[in-house]
């Protein structure tokens, strides 16, 4: 079958289909690597793409990412014997104080799609939260979100306490959200901002090349 | 030492100033603000200014926006700047919609008092006779502040980071203002005013009084001050009503006041749709609160042509011969869009299928009329700030076990509320149509709230029982309002 099927299914969010379309391509004897990154990441690469340009809008990479979800699940067993790890490892959280999870969810659905590994930590999330997670699980990126400008604080806070347990040079900090900006990635010392959630993941990728 | 030398409309005015400064901070120190709805960080584009001299070069954000911006440039010398010119014709709602108000009878008593509504982006103050409830007077303004940080957030943040008595000053500076205006218009000293209401949200009322907001500042964003109490503005008695939460504050304590809600056995509901949109329910003897951030996008912030009831503002938009057709403030050609024009241009663009229900725009660029077009992105930032509302209400509603169909009254406070075309805010999805058939527009009801307070002894009780009964329900991080959220950033579907 054309692998192309399922990224099209997925694009429309068809969950039911992709999951159907993914269990006919494994038992097709089509390798589980080749399903995920030319049926289901190269669905959501797209589905990236368009949300860029504005094409498409939030609940369609939620419905999109629900679908790659469904087809993920059936490949995962297989990957694992295959011997095939995630590209990445990230942990993601909304910064202490601040329960917004929205943003946060997306830019994680977005990872994912790019083929990561996320931790998602959830909202409130403690600076030793965020790095002690990126040490016991081998991060390679800690994510963190804010949209309020009074909490926007506590990625500096992230940043300090990273330094601190000197992962610095094994870590890389991506922020974002709302207040959040280019100058203030600067300015505390992370390494990365993006103003969406599909240019955070592009970023995530290539940090983990 | 060098000199800023400021052209603002007829006006030439030098600075001095030494070192290296930013633009906006320099002028913020010599009482000349320029508007700062992003908050400063160079996002907005509404603070652009032309500039020559010792500046340093554009920075991204500048060469993004296409011009030099008051938040981002930083002068190092001598140099010239040109501010736009203030507009005076801002339209701030002062007006009561249907409640009752007494008018003038051009005799007074001598005993004079003014409810103040202290908003966010606006200010609104009325003189009343308190022997005869005549109106006397009214005046409105921007709210200074807004120099500082366009949302409650961002001057939260700035009274935390040292600017706590700027702002103070700002806002009871702006009320003298008001008073003195208000006082002149009525022909009456401004010491005959013995007594004063000030509401606002809760954040406006910390400011106010110089209090530290810090407990505002994160979750789980308990005040720990709500008020209800009288404190001396300039030797004149002035009593703050009280909030019911963080982020249900006096105003919407005094909305409630003139409001069908809180009266006998009716289901009866009421919003004010702004930055921040504040909900509230009265069912069974039951009363329910909850906010929500929309962001500025109604206010025009954030969007490509945006701006405020300004004169050249698009203000309504409807389709003659299959083409949208707009209506602008004064009569001018079309230079921007303001909230009640935005909303009905994507009505229109919905039901002229130049936007699909996902908010998928067929062109690059949806002309509306004169220079003034909708783009993507614009439709984007409403599909956020309106879903923001109507989850808001829907998760307040569900919370008593009702749907819209249940309420018999809804009303409508604040500007924009009064102002936006109910039938686009339906079409777009704001507001659900059950709601918008059992409407009632109340105008700056925290204002004519403040009004009754100032006038009725007994008002004050009902108040207290308003915010004391309220119960909060939190909208933050609760997975049925996210849930709710996405499902609303989808448009209807058009008939």
């Amino acid at each position: 079958m054309e692998l192309s099927l399922i990224s099209e299914k997925l694009q429309a969010g068809k969950a039911k289909e992709v999951k159907a379309l993914v269990q006919q391509a494994i038992d097709e004897g089509i390798p589980a690597s080749e399903i995920l990154d030319k049926g289901l990441l190269a669905g959501m690469n797209i589905v990236g793409e368009k949300f860029k340009n504005n094409e498409v809008f939030v609940p369609e990479v939620l419905v999109a990412a629900r679908a790659m979800n469904q087809g993920a699940n059936l490949l995962k067993p297989l990957l694992a014997a295959e011997g095939v790890t995630a590209h990445g490892k990230v942990c993601i959280g909304t910064i202490q104080g601040d329960l917004h999870d929205i943003g946060k969810n997306l830019v994680r659905m977005m990872m994912e799609g790019k083929g990561l590994e996320v931790v998602d930590l959830g909202t409130d999330v403690s600076p030793d939260t965020f790095v002690n997670t990126a040490i016991e699980q081998n991060c390679q990126i800690i994510c963190c979100s804010a949209l309020l400008t009074t909490t926007m604080g506590g990625m500096a806070e992230v940043v300090k306490k990273a330094e601190a347990a000197g992962i610095r040079d094994k870590v890389k900090i991506m922020i974002g959200g709302a207040p959040v900006t280019e100058a203030y990635a600067k300015q505390i010392g992370a390494d990365c901002y993006t103003s969406d959630a599909a240019s955070a993941a592009d970023a995530a990728a290539a940090f983990c090349k | 030492m060098a000199i800023l030398k400021v052209h603002k409309g007829k006006i030439t005015q030098n600075i001095k100033f030494e070192g290296r400064m930013k633009l906006s901070d320099l002028l913020l120190q010599n009482g000349l603000s320029t508007i700062h709805p992003c908050g400063g960080r160079g996002v907005c584009g509404k603070c652009r200014v032309e500039i020559t001299g010792s500046v340093s070069a554009p920075n991204a954000l500048e060469q993004k926006a296409g011009c030099r911006l008051s938040c981002q440039a930083e002068i190092t010398g001598d140099c010239e700047v040109i501010l736009p010119e203030d507009r005076q014709d801002m339209m701030i709602e002062t007006g009561s919609g249907q409640a009752e108000t007494v008018q003038s009878s051009g005799i007074s008593s001598g005993k004079i008092g003014a409810a103040v509504d202290i908003g966010t982006t606006t200010m609104a103050l009325k003189l009343y006779d308190l022997q005869s409830f005549a109106e006397l007077a009214s005046a409105a303004m921007l709210n200074p502040q807004g120099s500082v940080a366009a949302d409650v957030m961002g001057r939260i943040g700035a009274s935390m980071g040292g600017k706590r008595d700027l702002l103070r000053q700002q806002v009871t500076g702006a009320i003298e203002a008001l008073l003195q205006e208000a006082c002149e218009k009525a022909e009456i000293a401004a010491n005959t005013v013995t007594k004063m209401v000030v509401t606002g949200n809760t954040t406006m009322l910390y400011l106010l009084t110089g209090r530290d907001p810090e407990a505002l500042s994160h979750a789980p964003f308990e005040a720990d001050c709500l008020f209800d109490e009288t404190i001396d503005l300039f030797g004149i008695p002035s009593y703050l009503p009280p909030c019911a939460h963080a982020f249900v504050g006096a105003d919407i304590t005094c909305a409630i006041l003139v409001s069908h809600l809180c009266r006998g056995n009716e289901t009866a509901a009421l919003c004010d749709i702004g930055t921040n949109g504040e909900m509230a329910l009265w069912k069974d003897g039951r009363l329910y609160v909850a906010s929500t951030a929309a962001g500025p996008a109604f206010e025009g912030a954030g969007i490509t042509m945006g701006s405020g009831s300004v004169t050249g503002a698009i203000n309504g938009v409807s389709i003659v011969n299959g083409k949208p057709h707009v209506s602008v403030i004064g009569n001018t050609e079309a230079q921007s869009l303001c909230g009640s024009g935005l909303l009905d241009a994507i009505a229109v663009g919905l039901a002229l299928e130049e936007i699909d229900e996902t908010g998928a725009m067929e062109e690059d660029e949806f002309p509306l009329g004169g220079a003034v077009s909708l783009f993507p992105k614009d439709v984007r930032a409403v599909q956020l700030a309106k879903a923001a509302i109507a989850a808001g209400l829907e998760t307040l509603l569900d919370s008593a076990g009702i749907k819209p169909k249940d309420v018999s009254s809804f009303d409508l406070a604040g500007g924009f509320g009064s102002n936006l075309n109910l039938r686009s805010a339906a079409a777009i999805g704001l507001l659900p149509e059950e709601l918008v058939a059992c409407t009632t527009v109340l105008g700056n009801a925290a204002l004519s709230g403040a009004a009754q307070l100032l006038l009725h002894k007994e008002a004050t009780a009902r108040a207290r029982e308003i915010a004391k009964n309220a119960v909060h329900v939190p909208l933050g991080g609760n997975p049925k309002f996210n849930e709710r959220y996405m499902d609303n950033m989808l448009f209807p579907e058009q008939e």
